[in-house]
């Protein structure tokens, strides 16, 4: 885990307003790409990126995006840890781009894992947590699925072998913006009650404002301390967060910007960027 | 046919497992509740932290190995074919597009779980798993082949998939054998008359019908496939060049399978050989020993022997 002193969430707000602003440029350049998971999923990435994982280190926390169709927050995140190359975010989902669609060993090996298929990240961070188990390794594995990504029956499988292996280096965090593709989860299929779900199962489970930068500091940093069962935060989103017209619309879950609603969503983050500063 | 020793190939996974593990401390072994009819639970035995029951949950077992194998470990997933197999296809598909250091090995394969009927038998495991870009396919013969290809399979970097037979098999091999991944064994040579080409798990179909064709006056040859992918190319086009027939025999589906694999390999190629097919026709088979199904389903030494002509 990163070493950090006092945490100036100020400062992290500017740097989450700041990829949301790359996360619109770079499915727009990009032609294609999904907008509103990845805008109420990137104030945590953006709070792992700058305050948990130490990207420098080959022994590290791990950060599995598992909703990999959210990466454009990711790959905003990792631009402004200087990983990724100003010209580069234009790049997004065209060919020979490290920017892959979803998060991929091959292009991107700091994405910790190659998706594509919904379902399968837990598994994975169930896999991670136990080889660190056997290293002794006092890191972390976080892994982060969307509320939709719940109804794959695989996510279950996962959330019973982690309970079951009371593994307390695994966090989960779920991306609950409410909205699967274009609709509401409820109305698809409900996951609710979803914390008495994820207790029954032998999970540790806090519920967060997913947008508040002292809310996600004071859940991760407070779970640090907390023995015996795997973790899982809750994080309550907005689907599109931070650009009026696409939030909590499912049109936004996969949709490119016109130029107009490409300029209208530029000077709205202008204003609210001049507000968070 | 000759006297040979017989034993079960499955047996000997938990033995060398275990043999490697004591040098390799980076083994982990994977099971879904199947650890007794995969011949693991001896490995549990011997090392506890080292072994990972997870269920009847196959789907997360294949991304859990995959999980291990990001954090530098090399975890072997053993189940049964229909299982780490079957069960798992878009999970190992993802495990190859990270083309992560996976071991899954699948036993009972084609209809080596007979009596459970055709819901249990790994009869499309080779056709699944052979066209995934990244992965390597191995179907090693008798116990100490299946050995000596597990050693291989570790020590390889990459995704592979071995498929072992439960039905007992004819020991050709010696216990110091090895398995040169990639590479087709030549077993007996007599003749330019026919190759009979088999995968590891018609072993015993492929010898007797080798046999008997020379007990009738034919004059051929008994190659082993073993490596499935990558195919083996210079030996399969030296063989459709030297041979009248060839013969391919295995215990899977001829859809997808080693004949066709082997088809692809000579596709467009002018051969001197006919290639011919014995194995499952596009078809679900039954319930039954394996032994009564392999003969009503056309995987014997008389098909065989019709296929020569």
């Amino acid at each position: 885990m990163k070493a950090t002193g006092a945490i100036d969430f100020d400062n992290l707000r500017v740097i989450a307003h700041d990829n949301r602003k790359k996360i619109l440029d770079m499915v727009y350049f990009g032609g294609s790409g999904h907008i509103g998971g990845a805008l109420s999923a990137v104030d945590v990435i953006t709070y792992l990126g700058e305050c948990v994982i130490d990207y420098d280190s080959e022994e590290r926390d791990k950060f599995l995006l598992s909703k990999g169709h959210a990466v454009p927050a990711l790959y905003a995140e990792l631009h402004h840890l200087g990983y990724i190359e100003d010209g580069e975010l234009q790049t997004f989902r065209k060919i020979n781009s490290r920017l892959q669609g979803h998060t991929n060993l091959h292009h991107m090996p700091l994405t910790d894992i190659t998706t594509g298929l919904l379902g399968q990240g837990l598994s994975y961070g169930v896999g991670m947590a136990f080889a660190k188990k056997l290293k002794n390794s006092r890191d972390h594995v976080f892994v982060m699925i969307g509320d939709g990504e719940m109804h794959e029956g695989q996510i279950w499988e996962a959330l019973m072998q982690a309970g079951h292996y009371k593994l307390d280096n695994l966090i989960l965090i779920i991306d609950r913006n409410g909205l699967c593709s274009h609709q509401p989860v409820e109305n698809v299929i409900s996951i609710e009650p979803l914390r008495t779900r994820l207790e029954a199962f032998g999970w540790n489970v806090k519920e967060i404002n997913g947008h508040s930068m002292e809310e996600i500091h004071s859940c991760v940093s407070g779970l640090n301390s907390q023995f015996g069962k795997p973790k899982c935060i809750i994080s309550h989103t907005v689907k599109g967060k931070g650009i009026s017209f696409m939030e909590n619309n499912g049109k936004w879950h996969r949709n490119v910007p016109n130029e107009e609603e490409y300029k209208a969503a530029c000077e709205e983050l202008r204003l609210s960027g001049e507000e968070t500063i | 046919m000759k006297h040979y020793p017989y034993s079960v190939p499955k047996d000997v996974i938990g033995h060398k497992l275990i043999e490697i593990a004591r040098d390799n401390h980076n083994i982990v072994v994977l099971s879904s509740d199947v650890s007794i009819s995969t011949n693991v639970e001896m490995f549990h035995k011997e090392y506890p932290d080292r072994f990972f029951e997870l269920g009847i949950a196959e789907q997360s077992t294949m991304s859990i190995a995959g999980g291990f194998a990001s954090e530098g470990f090399v975890p072997v997933y053993v189940a049964l074919a229909i299982f780490s197999n079957g069960m798992t296809w878009a999970q190992t598909r993802q495990v190859c597009n990270a083309g992560l250091n996976v071991k899954i090995i699948g036993t009972h394969a084609g209809v080596d779980d007979g009596q459970d009927g055709s819901g249990h038998h790994a009869t499309e495991d080779i056709a699944i798993s052979r066209v995934l870009p990244g992965m390597t396919v191995l179907a090693p013969s008798d116990k100490n082949e299946v050995a000596a290809a597990i050693e291989a399979m570790v020590k390889y970097t990459g995704p592979v998939y071995m498929r072992v037979a439960r039905e007992e098999q004819p020991v050709i091999h010696s216990e110091n054998c090895t398995f040169p991944i990639g590479k087709a064994e030549v077993l007996k040579d007599t003749g330019d008359d026919f190759a009979v080409v088999f995968e590891g798990s018609a072993l015993k179909q492929a010898l007797e019908g080798f046999e008997l064709a020379c007990s009738r006056g034919k004059k051929g040859k008994l190659v082993s496939v073993r490596t499935i992918k990558p195919i083996d190319r210079e030996c399969i086009h030296e063989l459709a060049d030297s041979v009248d027939t060839i013969v391919v025999v295995e215990n899977h589906s001829v859809l997808g399978g080693l004949y066709s694999t082997i088809c692809e390999s000579l596709a467009g190629k002018r051969t001197r050989a006919v290639i011919k097919s014995v194995g499952f026709c596009d078809t679900f088979a039954e319930s039954g020993s394996p032994k009564d199904i392999k003969e009503k389903y056309g995987l014997s030494a008389e098909q065989i022997i019709k296929a020569i002509g």
